[in-house]
């Protein structure tokens, strides 16, 4: 039984980097050629990577008999599932369909990480310690695949605002040609950059503090100061920042799409550069 | 007060209420946080923190978020979101509760604005029946040969970032309450023990309260596929001699009596011996590895358990027994064996002892921290899922006969266009079928 569900697991797996890989391409094709089928293939195949996403989740909960949100490589799992769930939303309810090219890679690059980096010994569902058998967890992990994902795709707006702006005249109207016209106009971009955050911060918020009312059950203290603790407060510093000079100083356009660029790396910091490169109480993921 | 400081005063009160203040004390913050992070603290890299050269760790850099400087970081952005709070308040009070409709055409907003025609009654029939449907609140307000209003929706998301920032506040004074008052500390116990809540090792504050821990069972407790389930411990709370309370806590399952909190942090394996002294027996519970010690009563004899094989079945442990700082004895035993030591008592093995660490930790500020983390998720769903839209709208009946609506911009200029231009349509579509039905 368990045999069958690692070997769906596995499928799903690669299906999922398979489709992820195909939809990027496909994305980038339909930047050069205006064909609508193409669109419409890409859009397709990011959904039934979605759906092997889905499954590889399920099959893994039902593998693990918890929610798959305990390891690195879970966590992953789920991170592409926000990321690629919130563009799919956002391809629908914009219609931008250029985004998904500079989306759709990251879910990829994600993957990839998983295959170069990680042995089967890191993505096995193995047993967790008692500090990590809490509602708090599930909680804390939703909310940041939601958060993380929203701020992928205000990453992708930010690199589209920064091509498309370059041929911006000083009444910020587009003389844009070749493939970057078909960009929307950049105050959409820069709108809908600061709509995605908007909906993100707050779940970003709610991330930290159930992270923080977990670790108060778990070990008494609701704010240690750990790595993972203290750069998650630097993301949503970050973040405030770019909500606040966008008020202040007006700071739309290239700016706040540089803001918005460099407060994704600080999430991708965060989430790989704590773990990878400095050390902490988040051991798990 | 004299002028010259008055006009201190108001350079302060400026530099305060500015929100680039703010902005700088948060990327202060920021960036002494990310310092924090790459050089070892004391408080989670004791041994780290001591290899960091003398003269960053007298600057403090090896425990950062305790120095007074970043505390005074945090005070002064307390001061700064205090005095923005306070400045903004009425003018949020107004806006949402006291709101003016415009007194001429010039106070529409003008980015956001259209034109409608049509008689006067219906136009102002028209914009109330579209706007009220769409759940705004209309202020109107009628002077000689204009009428005007202004209306709102969602205007409760005026307060949003108000609250967001005050919550801020009560997040950072419920974190200075907890580190003012309340202590922490930890202790590890064997079955059986009592401990006086004094005697555990305290690393920060003081002990006040005058109760006892006593172990009733501490257990590791495994799976059926013998993965860890949890650690348990099974502890009562004595007060003068008599169990006041009882309970059975776990790793993420804390237990808290009178605002002191106790939290499964450790476990250790442990032995369960009795020292005969001259007839009197004396039941003792050591912990293995040697994590803690009995002195034989009278004498300067000290009993440690220094290894154990923990089979439940067939348990055997190694003794130590040192006179002052040097070992004179060491034998092994099993279930239920005895050993004369020194002449001087019996002791025997009777078996096993699950042996608990736990973290207690008193913080009185924790609530005051929930209730801003609640405050402040209230602020910000406020601020971003409840946006409120403003429309205001004049008929100058002197002039001509049509009504000059305008939307507030806000943060969303396409968002807000969107919802104007669907009202504006609304109400043109029912001055039309008034005209056509005419």
């Amino acid at each position: 039984m368990n045999e069958t569900l690692n070997n769906i697991e596995v499928a799903m797996f690669y299906l999922m980097i398979i489709a992820y890989l195909l939809s990027t391409v496909m994305y980038w094709l339909t930047l050069v050629s205006k064909k609508v089928w193409l669109e419409h293939l890409a859009t397709g195949i990011t959904i039934l990577g979605l759906a092997g996403n889905t499954v590889a989740l399920i099959v893994r909960t039902i593998i693990a008999q918890r929610p798959p949100l305990s390891n690195g490589y879970e966590f992953i799992l789920t991170f592409c599932w926000g990321i690629v769930a919130v563009y799919l939303f956002a391809e629908f309810r914009y219609k931008i369909k250029a985004l998904g090219s500079f989306v759709m890679p990251l879910p990829f690059l994600l993957l990839t990480f998983i295959i170069m980096k990680m042995g089967p010994e890191e993505r096995v569902a193995s047993a967790i310690p008692p500090a990590l058998k809490s509602q708090w967890l599930t909680f804390h992990v939703i909310t940041a695949m939601l958060a993380y994902g929203a701020f992928a795709i205000s990453f992708g707006l930010g690199v589209m605002y920064l091509l498309k702006s370059r041929s911006d005249d000083e009444n910020g109207k587009s003389n844009a040609k070749g493939w970057i016209s078909r960009f929307p106009a950049s105050q959409i971009l820069d709108e809908l950059a600061y709509k995605i955050i908007g909906f993100a911060f707050p779940l970003l918020t709610l991330c930290i503090i159930t992270g923080a009312i977990w670790a108060n059950y778990a070990w008494g203290t609701y704010w240690s100061w750990d790595p993972k603790e203290t750069w998650s407060l630097i993301t949503w510093i970050i973040y405030a920042a770019y909500l606040h000079v966008r008020l202040m100083y007006g700071w739309k356009g290239k700016k706040a799409a540089w803001m918005e660029v460099f407060g994704f790396l600080a999430v991708l910091f965060t989430f790989f550069g704590v773990n990878y490169l400095l050390p902490g109480l988040h051991s798990y993921a | 007060m004299n002028d010259q400081s008055e006009g201190v005063m108001e350079k302060v009160w400026n530099i305060f209420s500015s929100m680039k203040t703010g902005v700088f004390l948060l990327g202060v913050v920021a960036v002494v946080s990310g310092i924090g992070t790459l050089i070892p603290q004391e408080a989670l890299d004791p041994k780290g923190a001591q290899s960091v050269s003398a003269i960053w760790k007298t600057l403090g850099f090896t425990h950062l978020y305790a120095t007074i400087w970043f505390r005074l970081v945090l005070g002064l952005l307390c001061v700064n979101l205090i005095v923005c709070s306070v400045q903004r308040f009425s003018g949020i009070y107004r806006k949402t509760f006291k709101p003016n409709p415009p007194q001429s055409s010039k106070a529409i907003p003008q980015k956001i604005q259209a034109k409608i025609s049509g008689p006067e009654s219906e136009l102002r029939a028209a914009v109330m029946k579209v706007l009220t449907g769409k759940g705004y609140r209309l202020t109107t307000s009628e002077q000689e040969g204009r009428w005007s209003f202004i209306a709102q929706k969602r205007r409760w998301g005026n307060w949003g970032s108000l609250l967001t920032h005050l919550a801020f506040v009560v997040l950072i004074l419920g974190a200075l309450v907890g580190s003012m008052i309340g202590f922490k500390g930890y202790f590890m116990a064997g079955v059986g023990d009592t401990l006086p809540i004094k005697q555990i090792e305290v690393s920060k504050g003081n002990v006040n309260e005058n109760f006892s821990m006593k172990i009733n069972s501490a257990e590791d407790r495994k799976l059926a596929n013998g993965e860890r389930d949890n650690w348990y411990t099974d502890m009562s709370i004595i007060e003068s001699g008599k169990e006041v309370a009882r309970q059975t806590l776990s790793v993420n399952h804390p237990f808290t009596y009178q605002g002191v909190t106790f939290y499964q942090a450790n476990f250790a394996q442990g032995g369960k011996f009795t020292v005969d002294l001259k007839g009197q027996k004396i039941p003792v519970v050591l912990q293995d590895q040697g994590g803690n010690y009995f002195q034989v009563p009278g004498t300067d004899l000290y009993l440690f358990l220094s290894a154990m094989k923990a089979d439940p079945k067939a348990p055997v442990v190694l003794y130590q027994v040192y006179q002052g700082n040097s070992p004179i004895k060491m034998g092994q035993m099993s279930l239920g064996q005895a050993d004369n030591i020194d002449n001087t008592f019996t002791l025997t093995f009777d078996g096993m002892a699950g042996y608990t660490g736990l973290q207690v930790k008193k913080d009185p500020g924790v609530n005051v921290v929930w209730l801003g983390c609640a405050l402040l998720m209230l602020g910000l769903i406020l601020s971003f899922y409840w946006r409120p839209h403003t429309l205001s709208g004049i008929i100058e009946t002197k002039k001509e006969s049509s009504l000059l609506l305008g939307a507030v911009r806000g943060r969303l200029a396409v968002g807000t266009q969107e919802e104007f231009n669907q009202a504006v349509t609304d109400v043109e579509g029912l001055i039309t079928a008034g005209s056509a039905g005419s």
